[in-house]
């Protein structure tokens, strides 16, 4: 598996956890990312991801107009379906990071 | 702020990449949007579009591609639209060049240019937009573009005569009925789309040939010199309409 295929799945389950957070749009999920030190994430990654998010019903879009004019901006909502999808991401990481740690403490 | 002009030639690309992959409109308009939205804030950032897309402008479109529905029905609808104004503009050009008489070989023959042209478009334009070629290689894509059709009718035309094929003659009142539906269906296609191509082709394609009669020219340089005027005026005609579209 390349480095990239593991932080595509990665990279969603964080997408759900920040968009559970509140309804935000996609730049704003970047800067977010990179506070966190995501910055090996290329930004325009997130649209792909999100595309697929969407179809498979994890989150909602809606346009809105922002108060400054100008085009319209696209939030993101979590669904239903979005949360138990992110209970499910959270369990199986708790499971993946705690056997890496382990197995990397042991050996290091 | 206004986007960079790398910005806007790529979003310009990848609508032109979406759209001749068959994905649906409103899905592509809302992508599009989106990413300009976000170049838009990246570029306030002192960041280009290089450092947003993720590997190559190709590898990127075809990742978006991946992820949108195919939307083949509301692009059936274009086929028997164009099949009529192709169907016109034949009729137009038989009609002035000495009344409508169309062998069957010439009707399959149209068809059959139709879908190869079609297909050339959505190949060629799908790989000009993905790909970032030199202004020369990109016209000579849409100078075979332009070019392509008007060396398939003119083999076609040779054929017709080498082969026999049962043959569909048009009387004066037929003819005129004709020409009126034609200039009709033009005309209706291009209040229906909204563009101007349908009328502006005919004009390049009949209009140096209907001037060109009134001089007393011998024939042979007559049809050179028409050739020639139509084939330039149909790659002006691209380079605007790709200019403006770039924009």
């Amino acid at each position: 598996m390349s480095s990239s295929q593991l932080l595509k799945g990665i990279l969603e389950g964080c997408l759900l956890s920040i968009i559970a957070k509140g309804e935000t749009y996609g730049y704003e999920m970047i800067e977010k990312l990179y506070t966190y030190g995501f910055t090996m994430v290329k930004e325009g990654s997130i649209y792909p991801l999100l595309l697929r998010m969407k179809k498979e019903g994890l989150v909602t879009t809606t346009q809105k107009q922002l108060p400054s004019g100008g085009p319209k901006r696209k939030y993101y909502v979590l669904t239903d379906h979005g949360r138990t999808e992110l209970q499910a991401f959270k369990r199986k990481w708790n499971d993946i990071s705690k056997s890496v740690e382990q197995l990397l403490g042991k050996e290091g | 702020m206004k986007l960079s002009k790398q910005s806007q030639a790529f979003l310009e690309d990848l609508r032109l990449y979406l759209f001749t992959s068959g994905k649906n409109e409103h899905e592509i308009e809302e992508i599009i949007s989106e990413l300009k939205d976000h170049l838009k804030q990246a570029e306030a950032n002192g960041k280009s579009v290089d450092d947003i897309i993720e590997g190559t402008p190709k590898e990127y479109m075809q990742r978006i591609a991946g992820e949108m529905t195919l939307d083949w029905k509301s692009w059936i609808k274009y086929i028997p639209i164009l099949l009529i104004c192709l169907l016109s503009y034949d009729t137009l050009s038989n009609a002035l060049n000495g009344g409508i008489r169309i062998s069957l070989l010439e009707l399959s023959g149209n068809i059959i240019i139709f879908i190869l042209f079609s297909l050339m478009v959505i190949v060629i334009f799908k790989h000009v937009a993905s790909t970032r070629l030199s202004k020369t290689t990109e016209y000579t894509w849409f100078a075979i573009i332009g070019g392509g059709p008007i060396f398939l009718y003119i083999a076609l035309i040779y054929l017709d005569r080498l082969i026999a094929t049962p043959i569909i003659t048009f009387t004066t009142t037929g003819t005129i009925i004709a020409i009126v539906l034609a200039i009709a269906a033009l005309i209706g296609f291009s209040i229906w789309s909204k563009t101007w191509i349908t009328i502006i082709i005919p004009v390049i394609l009949f209009l140096p040939d209907l001037i060109l009669n009134q001089f007393q020219f011998n024939e042979s340089l007559q049809s050179v010199a028409s050739l020639v005027i139509t084939f330039s005026a149909l790659v002006g005609y691209l380079y605007v309409v790709n200019k403006k579209a770039k924009k």
